[in-house]
């Protein structure tokens, strides 16, 4: 089951899976290696800083004693990610690990942007363009949505029997790709899958992430070169929201980009007589944002009240909203602005066997809680949250886990030494002395078995 | 409150305080020249380290936010505000203000303040232009903080940072305490960088109280290792990185009549003021210390 959290973060796990000499170039691009270390466990960071101005190895002895002892596995898994995506180095000269240095690419990039402060990537089109780009609320809108838009055609298969409109082709690719919808067998339309659900139930940045990761996946497919895609994708997330920037100045390549993420509502692009030019949303803001490592982004306003009664009020106005509320809520009736609803143990256990988790729905509902409702703790009510871990324990009251059972023993005394020796090892499950019978773990099977001919073999002797 | 004990990352609001008094950094420069040193630490190198360090703070994570308060003889301002809205004449301009890196801007608000800072003093006639006016900024810097925490959720990590070159200014005793004891309260550290010759008490116990850093370099011309070792490292880290422990704190106070430090003093019984010499009445709150009777029995000596 895929990790809510962990999603986000493991686009930096795909650029560390990068073969070296690629990843070496990609530090060539300053925003690269911004957007690298900003990702990094906060006591990687520190590191960075302070390695930044030291041309020389560092043995690994004195980084240590920069950690505190009782923190010395925050400390290893610090250097650790360093060392995965090559931003430390190894410089020892006879043992491995003994000495580190700073990425030199890396180095010089960083020390640069630390001179001059940074700035924006591409210049901006100049200001006689600024009458025609829409103002920040516009934008904002237009964002939400082309998001919600996407959204809405994954949410589209969960419900009616195919997609109620027929969808985006890329996009239903990416879906599949990201094992979100079932890949179409004959006529029979793509259906959301577990996954697909839990998808609808993270916020945005992950869920954005998550498709970009899937577009940079099939880079190569589609005849790209993907360390060239990361750093362009990097490289949108620094510029200027609401500022145009022109399309014609860049490659096919990232003109195709372009395109496809507008179509995410990540950029909007506008067209004039001569020129094309696109402006980065507040989406684009969260390509190089919300990578880094358990900083939360402020999200919208939340809109869902929860009453103890598991009456749920949304006051929204967004068929998204409403649709992914319906995942798990009963929904009663519909108001312009507000749905009602209430949690109940069909509605519930429908979204379980959807795969959707307790704690997912419980974050979920708390992420989007009303300002009202959010300033009081706890934000879900405990009845709710209780009720609805209680209903999630009801369905796995029976536990499997797969075994081996062995019976017909020759004597008594090798039944009794195999059980001995099973309950020893903590494979034992079950034991029926009377019939000579017992089941042991399926992972311990090896060894059991191996106990068991030790066993017979010296009476076959 | 629990939240603020335990931050969860590292996203900080970093408010520095930079001695911009140009009169301490004047004499610091001309003493450097009358010495034919070519190595002298003056503004200019100082405002270098702290440049760098203010990008360091934005390299660390996107979302850290810088303000720089400037301190001078006698007067504060705010010299940056990564969150700053530029108020501009026309769109034009804002868009050109926009372009300007942090770099640029305080460098600019900085030659606005000191040119400010030479006409007021000019005005106010003689007032002791050594010390900087530390309790001011520290006020400034305190009440930016409760409105960035009264702001909106997720706030981030507010601690403040003393860049502080001139010596301790006596008269601002009392204020400055107050100040201390309300960023205490509202769990606020206090980071200290002295540059100038002389330890600062004042910051010693600052930090002290606060639970920040205190560091006086002993190459000054190495400012940056300094912050950026030391002082850039956040609230979250710094729960698991070694750093530089609190050697001797001078924890003197000033006394309230004459602003002297002293070792041992007079304090009154009903509101705790520190008097150098014995009094008959007590001039902060106008408690009577009974002349006719034994005025030891009101008056205790205080031992440091």
């Amino acid at each position: 089951m895929p990790n809510v959290r962990v999603v986000s973060r493991n686009f930096m796990e795909m650029v560390a899976a990068l073969p070296a000499a690629k990843l070496d170039d990609l530090y060539e691009s300053p925003w690269t290696c911004q957007a690298v270390v900003r990702s990094l466990p906060p006591l990687a960071k520190q590191y960075v800083l302070r390695l930044l101005f030291v041309e020389a190895a560092v043995s690994s002895k004195s980084m240590q004693d920069w950690a505190l002892t009782d923190a010395l596995n925050k400390h290893r898994v610090a250097i650790d990610k360093l060392e995965q995506l090559r931003v430390l180095i190894d410089a020892s000269e006879r043992k491995k690990g003994d000495s580190y240095k700073l990425n030199p690419k890396l180095q010089k990039q960083l020390q640069e942007v630390l001179r001059t402060g940074g700035g924006v990537p591409r210049e901006a089109l100049p200001a006689s363009f600024a009458a025609r780009v829409p103002s920040l609320a516009d934008l904002d809108n237009y964002a939400t949505k082309q998001w919600e838009a996407v959204l809405l055609q994954l949410v589209s298969t969960a419900f009616t029997e195919g997609p109620s409109t027929p969808m985006n082709n890329s996009l239903a690719q990416t879906f599949q790709r990201a094992g979100l919808i079932t890949a179409p067998k004959g006529k029979e339309p793509p259906k959301i899958t577990d996954a697909g659900f839990q998808f609808l139930l993270m916020d945005t940045n992950a869920q954005l992430w998550q498709i970009v990761r899937e577009y940079v996946a099939s880079a190569e497919d589609r005849a790209m070169d993907s360390a060239d895609l990361i750093n362009f994708l990097l490289e949108l997330g620094f510029l200027n929201v609401g500022e145009p920037y022109n399309l014609n100045s860049l490659s096919p390549m990232q003109q195709n980009v372009i395109k496809e993420l507008a179509a995410l509502g990540v950029l909007q692009i506008q067209a004039g007589t001569k020129d094309r030019w696109f402006i980065p949303t507040k989406l684009a803001t969260n390509l190089s944002a919300s990578i880094s490592e358990g900083s939360t982004a402020p999200s919208g306003e939340g809109c869902v009240i929860i009453e103890t009664n598991f009456r749920v009020y949304a006051y929204t106005t967004s068929k998204l909203q409403a649709e992914i509320l319906r995942l798990f809520v009963r929904l009663e009736y519909q108001l312009p602005n507000l749905v009602v609803g209430s949690l109940t143990k069909e509605s519930v256990s429908t979204a379980f066997s959807s795969g959707i988790t307790s704690d997912q729905m419980i974050t979920f509902l708390t992420k989007h809680a009303h300002p009202h409702a959010a300033s009081k703790t706890p934000v879900v009510p405990e009845t709710v949250t209780d009720q609805i871990r209680l209903w999630e324990n009801d369905r796995n009251r029976v536990e499997t886990t797969p075994s081996y059972m062995y019976k017909d023993f020759p004597t008594e005394e090798t039944y009794e030494a195999v059980v001995n020796y099973a309950r020893d090892i903590g494979a034992l499950l079950w034991d029926d002395p009377a019939g000579q019978r017992l089941i042991g773990r399926a992972e311990r099977h090896e060894d059991m078995r191996n106990f068991i001919r030790r066993q017979s073999a010296p009476q076959r002797r | 409150m629990m939240d603020a004990l335990t931050p969860k990352d590292d996203i900080s609001q970093v408010v520095i305080l930079l001695d911009a008094n140009p009169y301490f950094w004047g004499e610091k420069s001309s003493r450097g020249a009358n010495r034919a040193e070519t190595t002298s630490f003056t503004f200019d190198r100082f405002m270098e380290h702290v440049l760098l360090f203010i990008n360091s703070i934005f390299l660390l994570n996107q979302a850290n936010r810088v303000v720089v308060i400037g301190t001078g003889a006698t007067s504060c301002a705010y010299l940056y505000d990564s969150q700053g809205i530029e108020v501009a004449a026309n769109a034009r301009s804002a868009r050109a203000v926009k372009k300007q890196s942090a770099v640029e801007k305080i460098t600019q608000k900085l030659e606005d303040f000191v040119a400010k800072e030479a006409v007021c003093d000019l005005n106010q006639g003689m007032e002791d232009t050594r010390y900087s006016l530390l309790s001011g900024s520290l006020s400034m810097a305190l009440c930016y903080i409760q409105k960035v925490l009264r702001g909106p959720p997720p706030h981030p990590r507010p601690r403040i940072l003393c860049l502080q070159g001139s010596p301790d200014a006596p008269p601002q005793y009392i204020a400055v305490m107050n100040a201390i004891f309300s960023a205490q309260r509202s769990l606020v550290p206090i980071d200290a960088c002295v540059v100038g010759d002389q330890t600062s008490a004042f910051l010693q116990q600052a930090t002290h109280i606060t639970g920040g850093i205190y560091q006086k370099p002993a190459t000054p011309e190495g400012l940056y290792e300094y912050l950026a070792m030391v002082f850039a490292t956040d609230l979250y880290s710094r729960k698991f990185l070694q750093l530089p422990g609190a050697s001797a704190v001078d924890f003197r106070a000033s006394c309230f009549c004459h602003k002297k430090s002293i070792d041992m003093g007079f304090v009154c019984s009903v509101c705790l003021s520190i008097f150098c010499k014995g009094q008959r009445t007590c001039t902060t709150c106008n408690a009577n210390f009974a002349p006719n009777k034994s005025s030891a029995a009101a008056q205790k000596p205080k031992a440091s």
